[in-house]
């Protein structure tokens, strides 16, 4: 059995308003991942995956945002508690991540090159060693002219290129966690597929955990072991990858999954569709947050959110009702 | 005959050139025919001239050369000059609906302007905006809102409502659902279709969503650096492709079905870290799996394969059917 590597444990983070208001944004999230796992995190723009990742580095921009409960813990070291030292080798060093926008990311007046050699010497690595470092982590992402690409600033590349840098740049330090979060929500499928594929074997080879954030359902069949399904700012369904695109446990990944169009959809017939809006999460009453939506919503639903109910196989939902009497 | 409810015919986009700088071909000859009540999805990635092709049609920018006709009436298509009498037959809509509303702007201001230009409805404005509202299924309260009250989808209709209310021939919608979450994509999709086939509208679907763009247009362009590669009805593209580029993008959409990624075979994809800027033989011969010399040196032109369905390719229309 593979150990658990890194675990949240019951997160929640908080918005400061005026007035002394804090509106909860993720609102109890627990999640393990074990060492070389590949974890899915799925939801729509406020549902707090982003958050929640931005927590676990404690890159949440602080005020407004803070971690109000729970821990997060690194092979059994809670991160909260670690000093600035021993975070700054944490970040990127054990756990790296790669963020949507890529040509943000990086210094556009600085080599690429120089920008991984300065992660790598953030590290403690000297600057000959990180030059071959860097070299090796270039041609490792698919970069066949490592030395060019050393030499060049980020405009000069293209978006694909820049994501493979960013990939490269988090890969030097050999984290033993890598989050990704949507890297490949702004390049185009064939792009795509090629940092899907690289990924996919890069993980094979170091056996890293990887956190992938994304809101495209197809990325995560292609991709992972595991999905966690989240929305206002909770997890609503955990469970292996096949199980959930075969049987879904919550209305609202079923929802999802029939949203999008297949094969044998029929031409130009009408999508079904979620209706509703997603929720704002600083409005939230009692009870589910999804009952406005929900085709198959009881009474119980109002009067108390479901927690997480175990629906067997790995599997859990937040929704009172199973699934078989749907 | 086919109604034709607007054709371009040999567009050419060249930007740069001046003072020695390299040209930049971003639309090399491509003609289009959209049939009145119809979709014409077109596709390609980032650089294939999609948007050029988008912009031109609509009049954001002037073509090197080439014509436009709309609804029978040839368009004198130049960067400057009066524009309303394209707007009236064209329409764009864009990706992100936020930064195309004017952020002080209520959503009843923004279409009493688009009449007020257009000096339409002057009697009756305040009907037909709730009348445009209630054709993107949107109620009256939504009038007084500004942007910022909206979410992404009702934003998307907003807009969507905004180009109905000059009563175009044909609406550009450049990638209308990409910036829009996964649970409000199907609610804009399915909008659109109905009122299409309400008012009879012909569509320009620019997408790179390509189960989207085969969910709703009726016939396909593929592009690819600035060309058209392959053309026919959506069903012959997505079905039975036959330009190398057009099997490679079919096979890189991610399928949101476990079973079909497991079987998935390594991506047929070349590696394309580079556009590589090709002066002679076919633009896509560098990534190509099937490439021969002939290829790098005679560019292939768009030729009719079967019935309707147009490929740019040597190896393909030199293959028995």
């Amino acid at each position: 059995m593979t150990s658990t590597l890194l675990s949240l444990r019951d997160l929640h983070i908080g918005i400061k308003r005026r007035h002394h208001r804090v509106d909860e944004i993720v609102r109890g999230v627990s999640l393990d991942v074990d060492a070389g796992e590949k974890v899915g995190i799925v939801g729509e723009s406020g549902s707090g995956k982003t958050l929640t990742m931005l927590a676990i580095l404690r890159l949440l921009a602080s005020p407004p945002l803070s971690v109000l409960e729970g821990e997060v813990l690194l092979d059994g070291e809670d991160l909260a508690s670690i000093g600035d030292r021993r975070l700054r080798e944490v970040r990127g060093g054990e756990i790296a991540m790669v963020y949507q926008d890529p040509m943000s990311s990086l210094n556009p007046l600085l080599h690429v090159g120089s920008q991984i050699e300065e992660t790598l010497r953030a590290h403690g690595v000297s600057s000959e060693a990180a030059r071959v470092r860097t070299r090796e982590v270039l041609l490792q992402v698919g970069l066949d002219d490592p030395e060019r690409v050393r030499l060049s600033f980020p405009h000069q590349l293209s978006g694909g290129m820049i994501q493979r840098v960013m990939i490269a740049m988090a890969l030097s330090t050999s984290p033993r966690v890598l989050i990704a979060d949507e890297p490949t929500t702004a390049l185009d499928v064939t792009i795509q597929r090629q940092i899907l594929e690289l990924v996919t074997s890069l993980q094979a080879t170091t056996h890293m955990a990887v956190l992938w954030v994304t809101h495209d359902l197809g990325v995560v069949a292609s991709l992972v072991d595991r999905v966690v399904v989240m929305y206002a700012g909770r997890i609503v369904e955990t469970a292996t990858t096949p199980r959930l695109f075969e049987r879904p446990s919550h209305p609202y990944t079923k929802a999802l999954l029939e949203s999008l169009p297949t094969q044998s959809t029929q031409h130009r017939s009408p999508l079904h569709q979620i209706g509703g809006t997603p929720p704002d999460p600083t409005q939230l009453s009692t009870g589910c947050p999804f009952r406005f939506r929900c085709p198959y919503v009881i009474a119980k639903c109002s009067e108390e959110e479901p927690p997480l109910i175990d629906r067997g196989s790995s599997t859990a939902a937040a929704c009172w009702r199973d699934p078989t009497e749907w | 005959m086919v109604d034709v409810a607007l054709s371009a015919q040999q567009l050419v986009k060249f930007y740069g050139g001046r003072r020695g700088r390299q040209v930049v071909h971003a639309l090399n000859d491509v003609s289009v025919v959209l049939e009145r009540g119809k979709t014409l999805g077109v596709v390609g990635e980032s650089g294939s001239g999609k948007s050029t092709l988008a912009r031109l049609l609509v009049g954001l920018e002037a073509p090197t050369s080439g014509s436009l006709e709309i609804d029978g009436e040839s368009i004198h298509m130049s960067e400057r000059g009066d524009h309303r009498a394209l707007a009236r037959k064209i329409q764009l809509v864009f990706q992100d609906p936020f930064s195309s509303l004017d952020p002080r702007l209520t959503v009843e201001r923004a279409l009493r302007e688009v009449l007020h230009v257009h000096k339409l409805h002057a009697e009756h404005e305040s009907e037909r905006i709730s009348q445009l509202l209630a054709m993107v299924g949107l109620t009256k309260r939504f009038a007084t809102r500004f942007p910022h009250e909206l979410s992404g989808g009702q934003a998307q209709r907003v807009a969507i409502a905004r180009a109905l209310a000059v009563e175009p021939e044909v609406i550009v919608l450049d990638e209308p659902t990409s910036a829009l979450d996964v649970s409000v994509r199907a609610e804009i999709i399915n909008l659109l279709i109905r009122i299409q086939d309400e008012l009879k509208l012909s569509y320009i679907f620019v997408s790179h969503d390509l189960s989207m763009v085969r969910h709703i247009s009726d016939d396909i362009a593929v592009m690819y650096l600035g060309r058209v590669v392959e053309a026919g009805r959506y069903d012959q593209v997505f079905e039975t492709p036959l330009h190398p580029y057009t099997i490679a993008l079919a096979a890189a959409i991610p399928v949101p079905d476990p079973e079909h990624e497991r079987s998935r075979t390594s991506a047929p994809v070349s590696a394309i870290l580079q556009v590589e800027h090709v002066t002679q033989g076919c633009p896509y011969a560098p990534r190509c799996p099937l490439v021969e010399p002939y290829c790098r040196e005679v560019a292939p032109t768009l030729q009719e394969k079967a019935d309707g369905h147009f490929v740019s390719c040597h190896v393909a229309l030199r293959a028995s059917r």
